[in-house]
């Protein structure tokens, strides 16, 4: 099955007077690993939250695995995983008891595949959740949130706080299951989700001010440097050149449809005295920026 | 069953900018033609490769697509994929994979106004260095 998993229109969220979400449109591909990026308090957790019926109140509408979020009952959990920075777990029972307190809810269990996830994560399935880190809180989480094979898991900033090994297991046991389950990932941190995020999409002021395909994203920006004999800016540009900036004898501007062809020639029309030109390729956390300041320019 | 972790028999230094998946093709041509890689070596699977090198399972699969296409890799039956026989890797081949950098290196060495002597000399000096006890083969 294609199409999308979560999909929501002009969903508004108040708090009192406090908008959070402010017309938020998100669609989120079956099969994707969506990053969906933004400051603290930009209204991801919220998102989450909504997709899983946990707050309600909300306008617009939001449905996850065609059904509205606000209907959202026993059948359409047992399809969906839930993963939250600091949720809340029963502290006194152990670790083995948190799991088997939740392997009768779901009719997928996979007892293999929580075997799997335990030796993994080399879980301490004797000792209470309270006497537990937080990493390994993450961890007894994400195992219980996996062992029933969702179609769709949501992890709200599964990575805050934790240290960089426990990070790397986090995301070993995520991308061994990506291949048979839609993941939404919120984080306020690009560089954790860079390499393996197939989409992502950016939070800000109650709205999505973007949303794309990574590889869309890195093959079509390009940072680009033209040096010149003498000082020169050029009465008119293209509409995809961004941050255009000129000094003494150099010009530099963000590309944003990159062609190889199509760019090498704007460039030699508009800079026909143009001694040298770079062109490098963008970190994702630059091509970010550029976007987010371009968003906000448009607002 | 045994808890390990598969090892990728080749290293990726992620760069930014290029697209991940040309990143991993390049360091698996490497590996192949460097002989890290031997013909009727497995091939890593692509829940394999997502896992270790902490990429998109999709990303993953379209390397392996990829270097099937080209013929280094092949599927056995049962098996699964695995290093191709081929001919020993021509130096033709081994030198294209060099190509990106050795112009990134003549760019360079052009802007900051050196001579070809000059680079050389400095190349040398790394060779030797980098050679610790090889005698410069």
């Amino acid at each position: 099955m294609t199409g999308n998993v979560i999909v929501t229109h002009q969903l508004r969220m108040r708090f009192g007077r406090h908008v959070v979400l402010d017309g938020l449109d998100l669609q989120v591909p079956r099969g994707s690993i969506y990053a969906l990026i933004g400051s603290s308090g930009a209204g991801k957790s919220t998102t989450l939250q909504i997709l899983m019926n946990l707050l309600r109140g909300y306008q617009g509408s939001a449905s996850v695995l065609g059904v509205e979020c606000s209907h959202l009952s026993a059948s359409g959990y047992a399809r969906i995983g839930y993963v939250a920075e600091g949720q809340e777990m029963p502290d006194t029972m152990t670790a083995g008891e948190y799991l088997a307190h939740w392997r009768p809810f779901y009719p997928g269990w996979d007892v293999a595949r929580e075997r799997e996830l335990l030796d993994l994560f080399r879980l301490p399935l004797d000792r209470k959740l309270k006497h537990l880190s937080r990493g390994m809180r993450m961890k007894i989480a994400l195992a219980s949130s996996l062992a029933y094979r969702p179609e769709l898991i949501l992890l709200d900033e599964p990575f805050s706080g934790l240290d960089p090994l426990v990070r790397d297991e986090f995301t070993e046991a995520l991308l061994a299951h990506a291949e048979e389950t839609t993941i939404l990932i919120s984080s306020h941190d690009l560089a954790e989700i860079e390499s393996f995020a197939s989409h992502v999409g950016f939070l800000d002021e109650g709205k999505l001010q973007f949303s794309e395909e990574m590889a869309s994203l890195s093959r079509r920006f390009r940072e680009i440097e033209v040096t010149l004999e003498a000082a020169f800016l050029p009465p008119k540009v293209p509409g995809s050149w961004v941050r255009t900036e000129a000094g003494a004898s150099v010009v530099r501007f963000v590309e944003t449809q990159w062609d190889g062809e199509r760019t090498a020639r704007a460039i030699r029309e508009i800079f026909p005295q143009a001694c040298e030109v770079t062109v490098r390729p963008m970190p994702l956390r630059s091509i970010f920026v550029t976007l987010a300041k371009a968003a906000r320019k448009a607002a | 069953m045994c808890n390990h972790t598969p090892v990728i028999p080749f290293r990726v230094q992620f760069q930014p900018g290029a697209p991940l998946y040309e990143q991993v093709v390049y360091a698996a041509k490497k590996a192949l033609l460097a002989g890290q890689l031997r013909p009727g070596d497995p091939f890593p699977s692509v829940r394999a490769m997502s896992t270790a090198l902490k990429i998109n399972p999709n990303t993953a699969h379209k390397v392996q697509q990829h270097l099937l296409n080209e013929g280094l890799l092949e599927v056995k039956p049962g098996i699964g994929t695995v290093v191709a026989k081929r001919p020993a890797s021509s130096r033709a081949a081994k030198n294209e994979l060099l190509q990106e950098e050795l112009e990134q290196l003549v760019v360079e060495a052009k802007k900051l106004g050196l001579t070809l002597d000059e680079v050389q000399a400095a190349l040398g000096n790394h060779w030797v260095r980098l050679d610790g006890g090889n005698g410069g083969k």
